[in-house]
């Protein structure tokens, strides 16, 4: 049988962790890079676009690239503990050898955003996929390509805010950009925004005009984000969101990610309200 | 066509390939008919009207080891099974031929392929053998197929009683054939013979008319008929298990202390946590999913997405279902229910 990743697509690259940064108690963003240096400068990651994350003994995990490729060297991935994978991910340390393999799937239409303002929206951890189109569009080298971005993000409280650096510090900073942080609930030490998401969006009734939409967050934050952008007078193209779903070869061959006839792994996970619409409700 | 081989020669014939090739062929296992790899020629059973389990497991084992590693060592030492011997394939019916020609765009995909398919797919000559006799489940014409049809065979032997009449379609098969020419009668009346084994055949095969069906399915996913399909479904999941089309499987790591293994396994849209992933999120949660999912994908989404029918009417979930939920019945259903 062949030796290599190159040939055989269910093998993973061995990578280093480089740099772990813990984001929230149960969120840790973990920099890898690959130990073939021609590989991590080949790998050709765009945005949007996920891997499989392999531990050996214990198994492998479909995990959404949360840097940009702007930044070259390294990739991101931002894992929440949330199964028995993740559970492993979370006790490793700096140093740790782990296998990545991909990228899979298509990725966010930043060619066709160009020109245009650009309304983010994320939940929770669903921000880590779309931080690789934030970082991408904020880029010195591709910040004339768009307009004026906007970011509304919210979390369950203060402490479950991912990328607060991001948030509070670096995309503030950032020319013709606006950053609205919004949590769930009313606690100690927040002066900011409370309101759910989609309230939050309402309040803020963004202008559909020359804009596009992205988001990405828990199921039913995105269906009511879906509502209100509806009810604002976006429409269907301009929507567009990341689907996840189980996944075991990410390569359009164990079954598991269908979609009616689409598969998430090979035909999204970046769709737009218009293709969702076609699909079965069924993700 | 004009070459036969006497039935008592069989056994002789499937040694002399078995002395330079793998024999995979159908043998008797207690009250299963399966296909098994390195067996005997005298052991090889045809009276059957077919293996009990598809043999797509020739190709996609039900379990196979993909790597082994180990964790302590640098660069955790992978290691790969052996590639293995070139392989004969022989005894597989029409039906299942036309399955794996009906699966192989899945695993070898226009950019990902997928190695250990592939692998054993180059390695292997397949040797085709009509159907003696058909079921009363078989319903392959509806797919545009036929019990003596020879799609996807190197070589084809049809069936006619006491000989089979031997035809070499491919190179590879010529390569075969030469392995055994000595045992090859002339026999000028064989394909007249066969014609008309195909006509009588034919005949007997259950007429279910799959026209139209697809186009109704394309609008029938809220059809309040999946739910009432799905009550008796007990999800057991033989019919994929058994089912030369069904491609779906697992991928599991199998260590004790730093020495493992990944492997990967059939696996099935029935079982229940099939779709959850983790944190709790299920995208086909019940029966009904699963049994909509399952239907929806023999009779729309694989035909969709490669233009080939996802089913090939072999019969054998109709036969092995213990709640008798007949995929022919649920053709004829969706006909009346749209």
């Amino acid at each position: 049988m062949c030796k290599c990743a190159a040939e055989n697509p269910m093998l993973a690259y061995p990578a280093t962790i480089t740099k772990i940064i813990e984001e929230t108690p149960d969120v840790k963003t973990f920099q890898m890079v690959f130990d073939d240096p021609q590989i991590q400068e080949n790998f050709g990651n765009q945005p949007g676009q996920v891997t499989m994350i392999s531990l050996l003994g214990h198994g492998e995990i479909t995990i959404s690239i949360t840097s940009s490729p702007t930044r070259k060297g390294m990739l991101e991935f931002s894992i929440k503990k949330v199964g028995r994978v993740t559970e492993i991910v979370h006790q490793l340390e700096v140093g740790a050898k782990v296998g990545i393999r991909g990228p899979y799937g298509n990725n966010f239409p930043y060619e066709s955003m160009k020109g245009k303002d650009l309304l983010i929206i994320g939940g929770g951890i669903g921000l880590a996929p779309v931080r690789s189109l934030i970082d991408f569009v904020l880029a010195d080298e591709n910040r004339a390509d768009y307009g004026h971005v906007d970011i509304l993000y919210g979390a369950r409280s203060k402490a479950d805010l991912c990328f607060k650096y991001d948030l509070f510090d670096t995309w503030p900073k950032k020319k013709d950009t606006s950053v609205y942080v919004t949590i769930d609930r009313p606690e100690e030490g927040w002066d900011g925004k409370v309101a759910f998401v989609p309230a939050y969006l309402e309040e803020l009734n963004p202008s559909p005009a020359n804009k596009i939409a992205v988001t990405c967050g828990p199921p039913i934050m995105i269906k009511f984000v879906l509502q209100t952008l509806a009810k604002l007078g976006w429409q269907d193209e301009q929507i567009i969101t990341t689907l996840e779903g189980r996944m075991k070869c990410c390569i359009g061959k164990c079954g598991r990610c269908n979609v009616g006839d689409k598969f998430i792994c090979l035909d999204g996970p970046v769709f737009n309200l218009a293709q969702i619409k076609q699909m079965p409700d069924e993700f | 066509m004009n070459k036969i081989i006497k039935k008592d020669q069989l056994a002789a014939v499937l040694d002399s390939i078995a002395a330079k090739y793998q024999l995979i062929a159908p043998v008797q296992d207690e009250s299963t008919v399966l296909f098994k790899p390195g067996v005997a020629g005298k052991d090889v059973v045809l009276d059957a009207v077919n293996s009990t389990v598809s043999p797509k497991g020739a190709f996609f084992p039900q379990w196979e080891t993909m790597y082994i590693y180990n964790t302590a060592e640098a660069d955790f030492a992978i290691k790969y099974p052996e590639e293995g011997p070139d392989r004969v394939l022989f005894g597989i019916r029409p039906c299942d031929m036309m399955a794996l020609l009906h699966i192989d765009p899945v695993f070898i995909g226009s950019k990902f392929g997928d190695y250990y398919y592939e692998t054993k797919r180059n390695k292997t000559t397949i040797i085709g053998v009509s159907c003696a006799k058909v079921a009363h489940t078989c319903f392959c014409s509806t797919f545009g197929g036929s019990p003596t049809g020879n799609k996807g065979a190197d070589i084809m032997f049809y069936d006619l009683g006491d000989k089979y009449a031997v035809e070499v379609i491919t190179d590879k098969g010529k390569a075969v054939a030469d392995l055994f020419s000595k045992f090859l009668v002339d026999d000028t009346g064989a394909p007249a013979e066969v014609e008309a084994k195909a006509k009588e055949l034919a005949s007997l095969l259950k007429p279910v008319d799959v026209t139209g069906v697809k186009e109704i399915m394309d609008g029938a996913f809220e059809n309040p008929y999946w739910k009432e399909l799905s009550r008796k479904c007990l999800n057991c999941g033989v019919c994929t298990f058994i089912c030369p089309t069904c491609h779906c499987f697992d991928v599991v790591d199998e260590a004790y202390m730093c020495d493992g293994q990944r492997v990967r396994c059939w696996d099935t849209c029935m079982a229940k946590d099939f779709n959850l992933a983790a944190g709790g999120h299920n995208t086909r949660p019940t029966k009904l999913e699963k049994v909509r999912n399952r239907f929806m994908h023999k009779l729309k989404y694989h035909l969709d997405r490669y233009n080939l029918a996802g089913c090939v009417g072999c019969g054998r979930c109709s036969q092995k279902c213990p709640v008798n939920l007949d995929i022919t019945q649920v053709i004829s259903d969706v006909k009346a229910v749209k």
